[in-house]
């Protein structure tokens, strides 16, 4: 037992100073010139790959977002310079910002309750019992692997309009007057149908990517959050937080990016019911002008748009979290 | 050292990426001599005969050369289409949808083949689809196959073709009054295509060329009594979901749930192959009823094919599609169903009440404006989100006066 | 400090004044993953449940929550029928692919991923940021540029230009998720480790590695999910028959001119899943094998 107490006292300090990680390192050793020649040489191969794949396409969309670049283009025709018309079109126009503000509110919502859910099933994944764990990591993953095409089939079937399985049971076995129910008809009842089928499949992510975090946190760590007494959960946040941080602002990030972009089940789920013009987020409005129409200019602009509004919401982290870093 | 090792493999690998880009496919030689052409034909419509034959045929014909069908899907085409046929690894010969082939013909993305008119078929050729496949007077891409919207009824309930559009609105009304928990017709929301005819039939439009440029003509006093007719079907006749689709108008005509519904005319193998419980008879077929008897103006569904600019074999690709142009082939369409590219094969239909039905709808097809913005207004889904609101009860004026506006911003933007 | 690099198993034991409570509470927590799971699967098991059945019954009022009148014609059907797009092919192309993806950009963003989290070097807060804002573009914005470039590299239809273009979308991702891991892993570890008479190296691949186990199985079972499924790079870069991956494959059964065969459709997405479930089974297994726990005792 002395040997436990002593670790326990050893947490603390590692915790205090925000993080356990290389907050303490010393730096005269890691910036020494042969270090960031072997950091720059760990990077390169990561580095050619984003360059010429990612970076290349990245400037010719920045490019395109200041012409006029339709269909003729991609066949061949010379582009027209169009300066700030593309972004002035897409900033005046109010379908825009009715877009944007709804897809704001919406990945809000989904990001929350795919984090507050994830995190809930990775913390009850690493108290469950071998056989229970495995029930549940198996459950995820069938949900994680299912094809997402297949996937949005399957939930459109489940609240489908006239054979759904939800209104067949709501009205069948319970008796409720759900029969010929329309869940997507009014935007508010399109967008909690739509949320359902994406945090569906954001959680088992979430909960994985988190659950591997925890098994990192040192065992006598967990051992002081699970300890019983009032504020089991505020210790939740003082000890074991800290130490999944990382992957906790990573992963809600990405969250926010995935959720604002989203595409596949918004864009589903208009062609099985509902108003478009009510319902159109980010992600579709994007394709539908530019591959849908071929307006690959204006697409371009929105692209670009976006990009900064989502670096100017998640700036106020990766400021931080360099910030911390570094020092 | 080991440090070392590692970039070097990391390295290793980047230049593995890059070697195995330096043998990619390449390109196939310029000559018309002899070469391999390819033909993008979209989907299953296309019988296993046909293929065999325009195979067997073209090899016959230029020794040496080949042929391969690559069979696509309609999912993703257009994006498919605009990257393919830009590459250096373009098709030689592709299959498009009638509304999607303004967005090629207007681009530079086709060869012109105005010189293969006549020999393709001249004016034997379906009409609305070479319309659809010429810009500027010049023509791209011929007609392939079209088909046929038409009425199914369980015969149960309908043995006989109403004699006019009025006639059909009332029975179905009718037939949806006697028969609680079935409609009339299935007429689901969002099903803009069924609704046209009813603007057309009462001498509305939903766009009319205007000089330049182009006047939506929805909130017209014509169009409004059409659309008119459309609610009352809509909100009276049919219980199909307001917001819904048409897709598989034939599930609940199996069940029992809808005595008639409109749909291309190969949902007749659908509706008569019912696996349900007490499945309904085999559907009666009948052209929808224009406002003075015959055939109503309905909207023709089908394909158009074209030669790519970039086709490295012009000339064998042309020889090609004057295969796929000529009766043999087209009579397989007609005998598997479909309403081939000419005019004078319609009798290889056969001549069953069915395959009468579908002449008949076929000869008075029409189709959408013919502007290359056409399928902007098809992708924003202005017009399910219309008639959607027209299900529901709406205003249909101030609806219509709505939704013009919204149409000459996308045709005229 | 050296007690840390030698954890006993028993730490994780309850302490007895706890058990009474930790009964109620086992339950509740039984009973919500319980919960979890049926959530989590029903709509697999409605997939694989329609698959079974004849296509027919798929769609109407009457529900089938178990496949009366099984049938396997679904699957013998997708596998082997010849009028449709071959499914073995596009199952090798798929494989190929996904596992090229994987590998490449895993060892890609291991080594980016230290370079990030255990060196300080000039760029390195704009290397973060960049491959931050790399994410957020979106895809459907890129694809036309991502197009032309494969198509000037004659990458198209080849098993390199998929993958190339997989692992520059993944490697953002497995990046800042594996610098999540080994900033998560205490520099201190690798310290004591040195002072112990190991060199930075060794401390790194004996100590560090086997704890960012879980972390490179939970982005390497990421990469493959992404890679596997993805389906608009595919469709644009990969026309031809011969080069089709699976999703792209899974999507001819979406013919909207002659009805859908609903329950082929769903024997194929059957299809395409499976090797996901196997795909983690093997690397949840290694994960599990003891590779965590017996690291941080050696």
């Amino acid at each position: 037992m002395t040997q436990l107490s002593n670790r326990l006292e050893s947490v603390p300090s590692i915790a205090e100073d925000g993080r356990p990680g290389p907050g303490s390192d010393r730096p005269e050793r890691r910036r020494r010139p042969r270090a960031a020649l072997t950091a720059y040489g760990l990077l390169l191969p990561s580095l050619i790959v984003l360059v010429v794949i990612t970076g290349w396409p990245l400037l010719q969309l920045l490019i395109m977002s200041f012409q006029r670049f339709g269909r003729e283009q991609v066949f061949g025709a010379p582009p027209e310079f169009a300066g700030l018309q593309n972004y002035l079109d897409v900033l005046t126009d109010s379908e825009f910002w009715l877009v944007l503000g709804r897809s704001v509110l919406f990945a809000a919502v989904c990001v929350v309750a795919t984090m507050v859910l994830g995190t809930l099933v990775a913390i009850m994944m690493q108290k469950l019992g071998g056989v229970l764990r495995t029930i549940v990591s198996i459950g995820l993953l069938l949900a994680w692997a299912m094809p997402p095409l297949s996937a949005t089939i399957v939930w459109g079937w489940i609240f489908d309009t006239q054979y759904g399985v939800l209104n067949n049971v709501l009205s069948q076995w319970f008796g409720l007057p759900f029969e010929g129910h329309s869940w997507l008809i009014e935007p508010l009842s399109f967008f909690f149908v739509a949320a359902i089928i994406i945090v569906w499949g954001a959680v088992p992510f979430v909960a994985f990517t988190l659950y591997a975090g925890l098994t990192q946190v040192p065992d006598e760590v967990l051992e002081a959050a699970q300890l019983d007494g009032a504020g089991a959960i505020k210790r939740f946040f003082l000890v074991i937080v800290p130490y999944i941080k990382p992957i906790l602002i990573v992963v809600t990030i990405l969250q926010v990016i995935w959720d604002l972009r989203v595409f596949t089940q918004i864009y589903a789920l208009q062609s099985i019911g509902g108003l478009a013009e009510q319902t159109n987020t980010l992600g579709v409005y994007i394709y539908r002008v530019s591959l849908g129409t071929g307006d690959f200019g204006a697409g371009g602009a929105i692209s670009v748009i976006v990009v900064l509004l989502l670096v100017s919401i998640s700036i106020f982290y990766v400021r931080q979290s360099i910030k911390e870093e570094s020092r | 050292m080991r440090k070392l090792g590692i970039v070097a493999l990391g390295a290793a690998a980047a230049l593995t990426l890059a070697g195995c880009a330096a043998g990619g496919t390449g390109a196939s030689g310029g000559s018309d001599e002899a070469g391999e052409i390819r033909v993008w034909l979209v989907g299953t419509d296309t019988p296993d005969a046909a293929r065999d034959y325009l195979v067997e045929t073209f090899e016959e014909e230029n020794p040496g050369s080949t042929l391969v069908i690559e069979e696509q899907t309609w999912d993703g085409l257009v994006d498919r289409l605009t990257t393919s046929l830009s590459s250096s690894d373009s098709p030689d010969i592709v299959e498009f949808g009638n509304t999607q082939a303004p967005a090629f013909t207007s681009v530079g993305a086709l060869l012109d083949i105005s010189d293969q008119y006549e020999a393709l078929g001249g004016d034997d050729l379906l009409p609305g689809f070479v319309e659809a496949g010429t810009y500027e007077d010049k023509f791209y891409a011929a007609p392939l196959y079209a088909g046929a919207r038409v009425v199914f009824a369980d015969p149960a309930f309908v043995t006989e073709a109403p004699a006019d559009l009025d006639a059909y609105v009332s029975t179905a009304k009718e037939l949806a009054a006697a028969n609680a928990g079935k409609s009339g017709i299935y007429f689901a929301g969002q099903d803009w295509y069924n609704a046209l005819p009813f603007i057309w039939e009462n001498g509305g439009e939903i766009a009319v060329p205007d000089g330049d440029a182009w006047d939506a003509q929805l909130s017209s006093p014509e169009s409004l009594k059409g659309l008119a007719q459309v609610q009352d079907l809509m909100t009276t006749a049919s219980l199909a979901p307001k917001d819904g689709d048409n897709a598989e108008p034939w599930t609940p005509y199996c069940e029992g749930q809808a005595i008639q519904f409109s749909a291309p005319n190969w949902a007749y193998g659908l509706a008569s192959a019912c696996e349900t419980d007490n499945p309904p008879a085999a559907p009666f077929v009948y052209a929808l009823p224009g406002k003075n008897g015959g055939a109503a103006q309905a909207f023709a569904g089908g394909s158009n094919i074209g030669i790519s600019a970039k086709s490295a074999h012009p000339e064998l690709a042309k020889k090609a599609l004057a295969i796929i142009l000529s009766d043999e082939f087209q009579t397989i369409y007609g005998e598997n169903g479909l309403i081939p590219a000419k005019q004078s094969l319609a009798s290889t239909l056969g001549d069953t009440p069915e395959a009468q039905a579908y002449t008949a709808a076929a000869g008075n097809s029409k189709l959408t404006p013919a502007s290359p913005n056409w399928a902007e207004v098809e992708a924003s889904r202005v017009l399910e989100d219309f008639f959607v609101k027209i299900a529901q009860g709406g205003d249909l004026k101030s609806l219509a006066e709505e939704v013009d506006t919204k149409i000459e911003d996308i045709l005229n933007g | 400090m050296t007690a840390t690099t030698a954890a006993p198993a028993e730490a994780r034991r309850p302490a007895p004044t706890r058990r009474r409570r930790g009964r109620v509470s086992s339950v509740l927590l039984g009973v919500a993953a319980i919960a979890v799971f049926l959530v989590s699967v029903f709509p697999v098991y409605w997939m694989v449940n329609t698959s079974f059945q004849p296509n027919g019954q798929v769609r109407g009022t009457e529900l089938h929550f178990w496949p009366d009148n099984a049938t396997v014609e679904n699957y013998v059907d997708v596998i082997f029928d010849e009028s449709r797009a071959p499914f073995i092919p596009a199952l090798l192309n798929s494989l190929q692919i996904t596992v090229l993806t994987v590998v490449i950009a895993l060892v890609f963003a291991f080594l980016a991923a230290i370079a990030v989290s255990r060196f300080r070097f000039r760029t390195r807060g704009m290397f973060i940021v960049a491959i931050l804002i790399v994410q957020m573009i979106p895809a459907e914005a890129m694809i036309i540029s991502v197009f032309r470039l494969m198509d000037g590299w004659h990458l198209l239809n080849s098993i390199m230009g998929l993958t190339a273009v997989y692992v520059a979308t993944v490697l953002p991702f497995t990046i800042w998720t594996l610098r999540g891991f080994v900033n998560g892993v205490p520099a201190e570890l690798e310290e004591a480790a040195m002072i112990d008479g190991l060199s930075r190296t060794q401390a790194f691949w004996r100590i560090t590695f086997p704890l960012l186990a879980p972390g490179l199985v939970a982005t390497g079972v990421f990469a493959f999910i992404q890679a596997w499924n993805e389906f608009v790079f595919a469709l644009v870069i990969n026309p031809r028959p011969e080069a089709m991956t699976l999703p792209v494959w899974l999507r001819t059964f979406l013919d909207p001119n002659g009805g859908i065969n609903w329950a082929q459709l769903m024997a194929g997405s059957t299809l395409v899943a499976i090797p996901v479930v196997v795909f983690f089974l093997f690397v949840q297994h290694r994960m599990t094998g003891g590779l965590v726990s017996g690291a941080v005792k050696g």
